[in-house]
């Protein structure tokens, strides 16, 4: 009973271990380039007997403010759907490069999202991503990981009970096709790092029941 | 511009959008109620000593209308016992959960009519508007309005409060829950809450492990924590410890602490999950912590 119960929760528990898209802007762009994506993915789960991301799509832009910072905000299309705007609006910031080999970066946000139908639920997470990236042979595509975390202040949760988790830690790996003007990426990762996925409403698939694997897919355009 | 055009078109065709239909669990539909001829999945199996005799089983249709509503709806339901002694008998009124018809609960239904022996008290169950064979579309208000109709077929057949004891199981809680707290027809004497939610907001939280609000989801207003608040009657709470849907730390616990009544009582079942209980307490245990429950106070 509790499998069949748990199918019809799915589209409840579309922000169930959050991140629903893949890491934004590994390398920052250049000064006053542009580019835009689109992305696909999200947490693994088990479903009807067969493991599948949860279909989360999100649109994103960023903008090359200097060779070193670029802004990005992006809307999650997903979540939109089921009316709730979601965002995200940070920047990545180089902090280390030696071009074409190596580098690491970090990428500050804010999570906001905006219940549309009740107009009750304002929330913004802050959220953080550091990133360390390596060209193979030199060559324009590279390898990336990296740890990102989502960050709750709130002291208190529903019935006023204390809120215990406050940090939300994620790992991922990932490589990125690297064309002229278009950029393929795959990330995989390893959300809600220790933390256990049961008892909940989703199958997730995880590690010794503790967090969830993500599966993201992203196609980025610059210009 | 067309692309501002396309944000607001969106915003706009997805404020109209809801989840709570995708909440019910009503798809598993079926032509007739077999009860014990049914042969699909069932939590637990009976055996012939707790058969129920064919005149004690009587199945209903009733009336149901809930508030706002200009028409009525027609819900099936099933009493087990009596119905002419229902006017000096006490009756366990039963709220099941979200598993598709009454064929899945029969077993439940036919436990309870053991509760302090063979059929001393009378078992109503219902199918909630859009399972089993109860017309119309499961809604929040129109499940509380089919638990109503119940009561007024019991009141109608001389029930009176003191002899009415409300159990709710899973989704179930929340109609026992809201109905004891806000009475309408009846006001149940006693509550036995089996696995109960929290609220939407306990689910949510759990599961994203941030404060988030549980409208970002649903417009369901069920909030058992709160609502036991307001429910005076003796309550006895039981729920698996290993509940892998509803934990009972988060949900069930939270109802329990937030009751303030005249008489309390938990029974957690070690080991067991959301669906496991009765099987794992063992029948003769389950009916007797029910039992000794429904003759105090």
């Amino acid at each position: 009973m509790t499998a069949i119960i748990k199918s019809t929760f799915i589209i409840v528990c579309i922000y169930f271990f959050q991140n629903c898209a893949p890491s934004r802007f590994i390398k920052p762009l250049e000064k006053k380039q542009q580019a835009a994506s689109f992305s696909f993915g999200g947490p693994m789960i088990q479903f009807a007997g067969a493991p599948i991301p949860i279909p989360f799509t999100t649109l994103a832009y960023g903008y090359g403010l200097t060779n070193k910072v670029t802004g990005f905000g992006s809307l999650h299309t997903t979540s939109l759907l089921f009316g709730n705007l979601q965002s995200d609006i940070g920047t990545t910031l180089k902090l280390f490069e030696i071009e074409n080999k190596f580098g690491l970066s970090a990428s500050p946000a804010l999570q906001i999202a905006y219940n549309i139908r009740n107009t009750t639920g304002f929330r913004v997470w802050p959220s953080a991503d550091v990133n360390t990236y390596f060209h193979i042979m030199e060559k324009p595509s590279y390898i990336y990981a990296g740890a990102n975390s989502w960050f709750e202040f709130s002291k208190y949760k529903a019935h006023n009970e204390i809120q215990q988790r406050h940090v939300i830690p994620n790992l991922h790996l990932g490589y990125m096709i690297v064309k002229p003007k278009w950029q393929h990426q795959f990330e995989l990762s390893y959300l809600g790092l220790g933390i256990p996925n049961k008892p909940g409403v989703v199958d997730y698939i995880g590690i010794s029941g503790k967090g969830t694997l993500g599966f993201y897919y992203c196609l980025i355009r610059k210009f | 511009m067309r692309f501002t055009l396309l944000i607001l078109l969106s915003i706009f065709i997805s404020s109209c959008l809801k989840l709570d239909s995708n909440l019910y669990n009503n798809t598993n539909k079926i032509k007739d109620y077999q009860l014990d001829d049914y042969t699909g999945e069932q939590d637990f199996i009976l055996d012939a000593s707790y058969a129920i005799p064919t005149a004690f089983i009587n199945m209903l249709s009733l009336s149901s209308q809930a508030s706002g509503e200009t028409s009525a709806t027609a819900i099936k339901a099933i009493y087990i016992g009596d119905p002419l002694k229902i006017i000096t008998d006490t009756i366990i009124l039963y709220c099941h959960g979200n598993k598709g018809h009454m064929d899945f609960y029969w077993q439940r239904a036919k436990l309870l009519a053991h509760v302090n022996g063979k059929n001393r008290y009378g078992v109503l169950m219902m199918d909630y508007r859009g399972y089993g064979l109860s017309e119309g579309k499961p809604t929040e208000e129109g499940m509380y309005a089919d638990v109503d109709a119940c009561m007024k077929w019991l009141k109608e057949k001389g029930v009176t409060n003191t002899r009415l004891i409300i159990y709710g199981f899973s989704l179930g809680t929340a109609s026992a829950t809201e109905l004891t707290a806000n009475p309408r027809t009846l006001t149940p004497s006693k509550i036995i809450l089996e696995a109960p939610f929290g609220s939407a907001a306990v689910m949510v939280q759990d599961a994203s492990q941030l404060n988030m609000p549980a409208d970002y989801f649903t417009n369901l207003k069920i909030d058992n924590a709160e609502e036991i608040k307001k429910v005076t009657q003796p309550f006895l709470w039981i729920h698996g410890t290993n509940d892998n849907f509803l934990n009972y730390k988060t949900h069930g616990q939270i109802v329990y602490n937030n009751y303030s009544g005249s008489y309390k009582e938990k029974f957690l079942v070690d080991g067991a999950d959301h669906s496991e209980v009765p099987a794992k307490m063992g029948f003769t245990t389950y009916l007797s912590v029910l039992g000794n429950f429904i003759r105090k106070n």
